[in-house]
């Protein structure tokens, strides 16, 4: 009591030495304020972010990996170069799960829910053309004359028009034939990018070729709600498929893929043609049966059947789901060749980029200030103990007792500590929101400058929208497949934060005020126990 | 608890001795007895060594050869802080007030660190300094606004002001003109007398002297002393 009341009574006197005080904790209290709220929402977003939304994985062959696997075994020539006898060998242990083991894997608890499309390539009829197929010809035309390319890997052409492979073997026709194992898998109708306009879906357990095109195709072919209409296979011209029309959906996206060359218009969504899985597992059943064999361009033997390709996905709760899943892949005996990969994961991972590059410039700031306003703090405090030797002397000669003299300066600090504190937190409250804000939106202008310029060195065009619609997959190895829920092309970042001050930041900050006086305080409490009260008084005489 | 001799001393200095860090030896094998209600003199010429007796009797230092028992107790081993705070007041010769504070308030510091307990320690703070002739105009002021007589009986208000049994005075009146001299020795001489407080003055002043009760002087480097009383 004695100690408070003087202490108290002290800072009333000494107005000046202490607002002075005040003012430094107050700087550094706002400073932490702000930083710590910045790190706080940027650890929030970065756990909320994926803690309360679904998650879509799918299960892909680690080709990275794989090559790594190839180069580090005896594979490799005398040259250095990968022997590619031994990688085709080795590629060819691991390809692409079948729908029976991915159908087991989706057994799992973790698994909130599981769908698969399975999608073909068909060209077109007569009575039945492509969008953007005349474009398309007409700039082929201007090369070689086939508007038929053959996607990344496959494609050399001649004058005839004859089968175009793409790398899995598969041929390359005007348009993507998609089943769908239920609507779920339809995520761009889920998500509300596409729209059926008129008429109604499928029967999704109908092995019926009752399909869903999109309002361009209609327009073009003057095709109505039960119109049929006709496509084949690109390798066998007498291989029919007659489709009914179902309904006609709206999409969100006409066919601009982001800026990228497009090889095929079987690329352009608006070919994108949607039919039942058990439709399109038919459809590749039926080729299979009646295929023949063909040889390519590249005098290899081939066969005429229409391979379709299996694109499943795994829905998870969370993010926690998603790792277990995860790891009770291994457990299940799935290779490390195979990995479970989420485009959502990784672009909320890139959307978090600014965010978290303001969160470490908050630790330095927070730091920095922490650092210069301990030193700033310990020195203030040592002038003020040295300014008040004297006081020191009188109070213990009168027999007040070394450690309660210390402890009254220390309670005199940490009063003037936990007022500035307290009104460091407010204005810290009012200021950090905006200012994170800002400071974020500095980070992504820059971070958008820096993948513009990036854009325009590999001739790009340089200006990418944030939030682009369905695109093509990013990866490469089938280029004929349109990749509804494909990942953006350039990340959405996250632009706003709710950088409040929380009962933890308070806590946190008074927890620096505590740490910022004890340890300035300290150096007061060594003078004190040093001094002697008959040597001061006896210096002042 | 005390006996024989002891019986009647409340504090008595055996063979003390005193040498600085220096190594220059300033008191040298004192024995002197001091009783309640008693008032007395400790003179000497300057260098003599009474400033440190006096450091050594409030427990601000500690004798370098015997001891000082204070009611039979060697102060050594008691909590010197605890002493000086309650059983001994302290008239320092540079008066040794806090000047931020007032004369009201530097008098209620003394009182709340002895720790013990005042019905009303502001009264009774402004009575101690009406004792000493300081009246509510001056008390108010700061210390810094105050003459030397006034700080003087400022200091002196604070050494009585929490009751203690030893009132020790460094040069109480060095300050004082004349007539202020012979308020202050009567002040003291009534603690003793009508309180039962033991007063030791250290002073210069023969007739500061004159008054108490028993002189001890104190010879410069010798350490020898002899009671004259």
């Amino acid at each position: 009591m004695f100690v408070i009341q003087n202490a108290l009574k002290s800072i009333a006197r000494s107005k000046g030495r202490n607002i002075l005080i005040g003012i430094i904790v107050l700087a550094i209290a706002i400073s932490s304020c702000v930083a710590l709220a910045i790190k706080n929402a940027a650890a929030e977003s970065e756990a909320a972010g994926l803690s309360a939304v679904k998650i879509s994985g799918s299960i892909a062959v680690d080709r990275q990996k794989l090559l790594e696997a190839v180069s580090s075994s005896a594979g490799t020539d005398e040259d250095g170069s990968m022997d590619m006898g031994s990688m085709q060998e080795i590629m060819a242990q691991y390809p692409d799960l079948a729908l029976d083991e991915l159908l087991g894997y989706a057994d799992s608890d973790f698994v909130e829910d599981f769908h698969y499309s399975e999608t073909v390539s068909l060209s077109g009829t007569d009575d039945f053309v492509a969008y953007g197929a005349e474009e398309a010809a007409e700039a082929a035309t201007g090369d070689e004359g086939n508007m038929r390319t053959g996607g990344f890997g496959g494609g050399q052409f001649g004058g005839e028009p004859v089968p175009i492979f793409g790398n899995n073997g598969m041929s390359m026709g005007d348009f993507s034939i998609t089943g769908y194992s239920s609507e779920s898998a339809m995520t761009e109708f889920v998500s509300g990018a596409a729209k059926i306009t008129e008429g109604e879906l499928f029967d999704m357990d109908s092995s019926d070729l009752s399909c869903l095109i999109s309002e361009e195709l209609a327009a073009i072919n003057g095709l109505a709600i039960g119109d049929s209409f006709s496509l084949s296979n690109p390798s066998n011209e007498d291989e029919i498929y007659t489709f009914a029309v179902t309904g006609i959906y709206a999409g969100g996206d006409t066919g601009e893929t982001g800026g990228g060359p497009q090889f095929s218009t079987a690329q352009d969504p608006a070919n994108l043609i949607c039919i039942s899985y058990p439709a399109a597992a038919s459809i590749v059943s039926n080729s299979e049966s009646v295929g023949t064999s063909v040889t390519d361009i590249q005098g290899y033997e081939r066969s005429s059947a229409l391979s379709g390709q299996l694109a499943a996905t795994f829905v998870f709760d969370n993010k926690a789901d998603y790792d277990s899943f995860a790891e009770e892949l291994g457990e299940r005996g799935l290779s490390d060749y195979y990995t479970l990969s989420s485009s959502d994961i990784s672009s909320y991972e890139a959307s978090l980029v600014p965010l978290e590059n303001l969160s470490g410039f908050a630790t330095t700031l927070l730091l920095i200030v922490l650092a210069i306003g301990a030193v700033i703090l310990i020195v203030v405090n040592i002038f003020n103990i040295r300014e008040r030797k004297y006081e020191v002397g009188v109070l213990t000669a009168i027999g007040i007792k070394k450690g309660k003299v210390a402890m009254q300066f220390v309670t005199e600090l940490l009063c003037v500590t936990l007022i500035a504190v307290i009104l460091g937190a407010g204005i810290g409250a009012a200021i950090s929101v905006p200012i994170s804000n800002q400071l974020l939106a500095s980070q992504i202008e820059q971070m958008q400058t820096q993948s513009q310029e990036q854009n325009q060195n590999f001739g790009r065009p340089g200006d990418f929208s944030q939030d682009e619609g369905p695109v093509q997959s990013g990866n490469g190895s089938f280029p004929g497949t349109i990749m509804l829920n494909a990942a953006r092309t350039d990340a959405g970042y996250i632009d706003q934060i709710n950088a409040t001050v929380s009962p933890a930041i308070l806590g946190e900050l008074i927890g620096i005020g505590l740490l910022l006086t004890l340890l300035s305080s300290l150096a007061a409490v060594v003078f004190v126990l040093r001094y002697e009260p008959l040597k001061i008084l006896a210096n002042r005489t | 608890m005390n006996t024989g001799e002891n019986s009647m001393s409340l504090l008595k200095l055996e063979n003390v001795g005193y040498r600085y860090d220096s190594g220059n030896k300033i008191l040298n094998g004192l024995d002197y007895t001091f009783e309640k209600g008693k008032m007395y003199a400790v003179t000497g010429k300057s260098g003599a060594g009474k400033t440190t007796l006096l450091s050594l009797i409030s427990g601000l230092a500690s004798p370098t050869e015997g001891s000082i028992l204070f009611e039979g107790k060697d102060i050594k081993t008691i909590d010197r802080y605890h002493y000086r705070s309650r059983y001994v007041g302290v008239v320092f010769q540079q008066f040794n007030l806090l000047p931020h504070l007032n004369a009201v308030e530097n008098v209620t510091l003394s009182m709340r660190a002895s720790g013990k307990k005042f019905p009303d320690r502001q009264k009774r703070a402004m009575d101690m300094l009406s004792k000493v002739d300081l009246d509510e105009n001056i008390v108010r002021r700061r210390i810094l606004k105050l003459s030397g007589g006034e700080q003087q009986r400022v200091a002196i208000a604070r050494a009585l002001s929490y009751d203690p049994s030893i009132i020790l005075a460094d040069e109480p009146t060095g300050n004082l003109d004349l007539n202020t001299q012979k308020d202050i020795v009567d002040i003291f001489k009534r603690m003793a007398k009508d309180e039962g407080k033991c007063v030791i003055i250290v002073t210069h002043s023969p007739e500061v002297a004159k008054e108490s009760d028993e002189i001890y002087e104190l010879a410069p480097f010798s350490g020898k002393a002899a009671a004259l009383g």
